[in-house]
């Protein structure tokens, strides 16, 4: 894991005959023609996602001991949940203020929980539970459209920008003595919203959908989003990825057209790899998406070591 | 264009450079708003932190607004507060004259569930326990049918204070020797109370009670605490019952809830009591 295989000199090209169009015995055009839309994994995944966050609306609802408490903190079956970011943030600043013994047990159960979680899974709670998330695959959808029609031009920053944003907010936070990331922070806005009712800062999400669209794809997500950056630490070591064949990949370059996070896709490119066999970094939120598309079902999830097992 | 390492450095100190700034222009603004209104700005009678809330200022950073004291009052006396509510965003408040806390759940469940302890249990677990240990004390020849559990949520929720209660006695009823007859919040109210005379134990809707007194006392009838908060007394030249909150008084707001005159007669201010153990 510590091994960078980006820093690796790139494997050659793949010959003709190492393709596997021609290994098929057909053409080309034939082994990239467009499969019927299954989209097995992304209906898989809407359906977790909205299945999670209903989860939460039906508990409060009907007062079910199911999935209580929001996406900053919940029960679920009366094990405690805490975000990793929010409680980072309580943490910094109680110990410094001296609430630091008053946390719960709770507190760290639910903490320390999610932190196990991460490591298994890195960002796949960005596209599997969150629910911006969904909106914004919508949204990122609208931005393509106009920028295929010449209507908006693209607007890309540093993916390095989330962890300016991630000391930032833990320095604010330490500041003003105050959770501010939690004022602006839409993952917590819209679950408060779905469950107990909508909130005014519902405008802010628009305004930030909108600039997603117009301007700068997936802004928030990319570029800001401290939640999605602590899952990206922590997901450095984490089991579940998606896992390259280069053996099966025709270069199409497919993959890389639907995925949300194109950078983590970097080997698929023709003369890339230096492996015969990569795994997505730990920015990949496990979508599926990439999986869904490729032609040569070069890509596939897979947990890291059950191999070997 | 190709990206090469020069200028991708550059674009991310550029970039770095506006969510610095982003980020100092956010953090001074809510330093100031803070600095100006303060904690105090919370502090407005008749909302409520819930139960067990630790001091304001701790209270603002250490609530990670997940709700789960929202979701387990049986009432629905908790809420979160929305960002013209004058709180902080997300963070829990009572409004008392809409819907007040009547401890029906017995146990203080919203302070039990709070993972970050700001609204702290510490205090009525401690109060808990010593009245259970008194009663022992006291009654030494142990008693087959005696219930700790009793013993334990009366002393629990007489600890709480979440603020205490003032009579306006320009509007009170009772001030003015008038009783009262009907419905104290009409038809349509929607806050519902265990009342201390409850026959089934079980919060029931005020709007479907109808109550007549000779002179108006619905304050002290329905106080869930009874009389160690508010009682009736005689007071003034001619000697007329007059209700009096007594230091007992928890702040649970079940007086301001049923208090039938256009604006509360009686209203809870907020106290900050130390909760911190």
């Amino acid at each position: 894991m510590f091994n960078n295989p980006k820093k690796k000199s790139p494997l050659p090209a793949k010959s003709l005959k190492k393709m596997p169009h021609y290994k098929a015995g057909i053409t080309y055009k034939e082994w990239h023609k467009p499969k019927p839309e299954t989209n097995k994994w992304r209906n898989i995944r809407w359906s977790v996602l909205i299945a999670v966050n209903g989860l939460f609306v039906v508990s409060y609802l009907f007062g079910l001991s199911i999935l209580e408490g929001s996406l900053s903190g919940s029960r679920a079956l009366g094990f405690y949940l805490i975000d990793t970011y929010n409680a980072l943030q309580v943490i910094i600043i109680s110990l410094f203020d001296g609430h630091f013994a008053a946390l719960t047990i709770n507190f760290w159960i639910g903490f320390s929980t999610i932190l196990i979680l991460s490591v298994f899974g890195g960002r796949t709670y960005c596209s599997w539970v969150c629910p911006y998330h969904l909106l914004a695959e919508f949204a990122e959808k609208l931005h393509n459209y106009f920028v295929k029609k010449k209507k908006i031009k693209e607007h890309t920053y540093s993916i390095y920008l989330r962890f300016v944003f991630w000391i930032g907010f833990l320095f604010v936070a330490l500041f003003t003595k105050n959770i501010v990331f939690e004022d602006i922070n839409p993952v917590g806005i819209i679950s408060r919203s779905l469950i107990y009712g909508p909130s005014l800062l519902l405008l802010w999400i628009g305004a930030l959908l909108l600039f997603e669209i117009a301007y700068s794809k997936r802004f928030w997500c990319r570029y800001a989003c401290p939640v999605g950056a602590t899952w990206a630490i922590t997901g450095k070591i984490a089991m579940l990825d998606v896992k390259f064949d280069l053996d099966k990949c025709g270069y199409c370059r497919d993959c890389q057209e639907v995925c949300l996070v194109p950078h983590t896709l970097w080997f698929v490119e023709k003369g890339k790899a230096t492996q015969e066999v990569h795994f997505t970094d730990s920015d990949c939120t496990r979508c599926g998406l990439c999986i869904d598309i490729c032609s040569g079902n070069a890509l596939n999830f897979t947990i890291k070591g059950m191999d070997k097992i | 264009m190709k990206e090469t390492k020069e200028s991708s450095r550059r674009k991310f100190i550029k970039s770095a450079g506006i969510a610095l700034a982003g980020l100092t222009l956010l953090g001074g603004g809510i330093g100031y708003y803070k600095s100006v209104d303060g904690p105090k700005f919370t502090r407005k009678p008749n909302f409520l932190r819930p139960p067990g809330a630790i001091d304001e200022e701790t209270f603002v950073y250490a609530c990670i607004k997940c709700g789960l004291c929202v979701q387990i009052c049986p009432v629905e006396a908790i809420k979160l507060a929305d960002i013209n509510k004058g709180l902080n965003y997300g963070t829990p408040y009572i409004d008392v004259r809409e819907q007040a806390c009547d401890f029906s759940c017995d146990s203080l469940q919203c302070v039990e569930t709070c993972p970050t302890a700001v609204l702290n249990f510490k205090p009525f677990e401690i109060a808990g326990g010593n009245a259970i240990k008194k009663y022992y004390k006291e009654h030494k020849a142990t008693n087959p049918g005696f219930n700790p559990f009793s013993v334990q949520i009366v002393a629990m929720k007489s600890r709480v204070r979440m603020g205490k209660a003032t009579i306006n006695k320009e509007t009170c009823l009772a001030y003015h020797n008038k009783g009262f007859n009907g419905r104290p919040r009409g038809k349509n109210f929607k806050g519902i109370y265990r009342s201390p005379n409850s026959q089934t134990g079980k919060p029931a809707p005020l709007s479907e009670k109808i109550f007549d007194r000779k002179i108006c006392n619905l304050c002290v009838t329905e106080c869930p605490i009874g009389d160690k908060a508010i009682v009736m007394l005689a007071s003034g030249k001619e000697a007329k019952l007059r209700p009096q909150v007594l230091d007992g008084c928890t702040g649970c707001g079940v007086c301001v809830m049923v208090c039938p005159t256009q604006q509360a007669s009686i209203i809870v201010e907020p106290i900050e009591e130390d909760n911190h153990v």
